[in-house]
């Protein structure tokens, strides 16, 4: 999602769904929904790439700020799965 | 699923890439814009009304309480840390690797707004970075999870709450609905903000 109103369209989303999944607690049987979800997610990757693939600035750009990128991109992953790391334990999440 | 996941994510590329050569910017739109934000938004409500549905999951959720909410900035620490070393490494401004690594997945953001305070190159790095960030989460969730519970929802980001929040979710237990997601709010919010403070530094 590009913009910060989206982000507002996702909570609203997400809400919704907690609300409805509440309300239907007490009914058994009723959801058989994981293909399904196994699907859209599918779907969701399928259009992230093809947004990617027809990013032709992007692609063009990349041969030459690679090794920049892979340098940021590893230390990046590495502290934060650290400090997260630090923080559920000091905290005990 | 991982099986499924990176293929899916192969053929997408080019799909989008020969769509980019031979087709119709329409076709962009409907796969790029249209599939996306209804495949995002669908998940969420579904995702939502499963983890409502399992009992177990809330429990947890609500044993952790308000603690999930120091998780971000754990996040945030690690990201600028991660982005100071790696200016250090390669030699270069790490005020402007850092204010990239500040992104925190948010590609669209850290793009233009990196380019504009540092300059065009860091513009092209702040859109790689993050958007490799993002990859890397969906590619290796199911590797880090091995490592840490919560690794796959610190790698994620800002992207937590969104794109990568479904195969969080598949890896790391329902339980971790909420904590991916407000983990993804909190830094979504702050991305703007790390991004131009940091700038503001350097400057």
């Amino acid at each position: 999602m590009a913009g910060l109103s989206d982000v507002a369209v996702l909570v609203l989303s997400l809400a919704l769904g907690l609300a409805l999944g509440y309300s239907l607690r007490r009914k058994r049987g009723i959801l058989k929904v994981e293909k399904l979800v196994l699907a859209i997610i599918l779907a969701l990757i399928f259009s992230l790439g093809f947004s990617i693939g027809s990013n032709s600035e992007l692609l063009a750009v990349m041969p030459s700020i690679w090794l920049n990128a892979l340098v940021l991109l590893v230390m990046v992953l590495l502290f934060s799965v650290l400090f997260a790391k630090a923080i559920v334990k000091l905290v005990k999440i | 699923m991982i099986k499924c996941v990176l293929p899916t994510l192969a053929i997408g590329v080019l799909a989008g890439y020969l769509n980019n050569m031979f087709g119709a910017p329409i076709i962009n739109r409907i796969f790029s814009e249209c599939l996306f934000n209804f495949s995002l938004i669908s998940l969420l409500f579904l995702m939502g009304m499963l983890f409502a549905l399992d009992e177990k999951a809330t429990t947890k959720m609500k044993a952790a309480g308000l603690k999930v909410l120091v998780f971000p900035f754990a996040v945030a620490s690690g990201s600028l840390i991660g982005g100071f070393v790696g200016g250090l490494i390669l030699g270069t401004d790490v005020f402007a690797s850092m204010a990239v690594c500040a992104g925190y997945g948010w590609y669209t953001l850290t793009g233009p707004l990196a380019g504009q305070l540092f300059g065009l190159k860091w513009g092209a790095l702040g859109f790689a970075v993050n958007l490799l960030r993002e990859l890397v989460t969906i590619a290796t969730a199911w590797l880090a999870v091995k490592l840490d519970k919560y690794a796959p929802i610190a790698m994620g980001g800002a992207t937590a709450m969104d794109t990568t929040l479904p195969i969080i979710v598949r890896y790391s237990g329902q339980e971790t609905l909420i904590t991916a997601f407000s983990s993804g709010f909190i830094l979504t919010m702050a991305a703007p903000f790390t991004i131009t403070a940091v700038a503001a530094l350097a400057h």
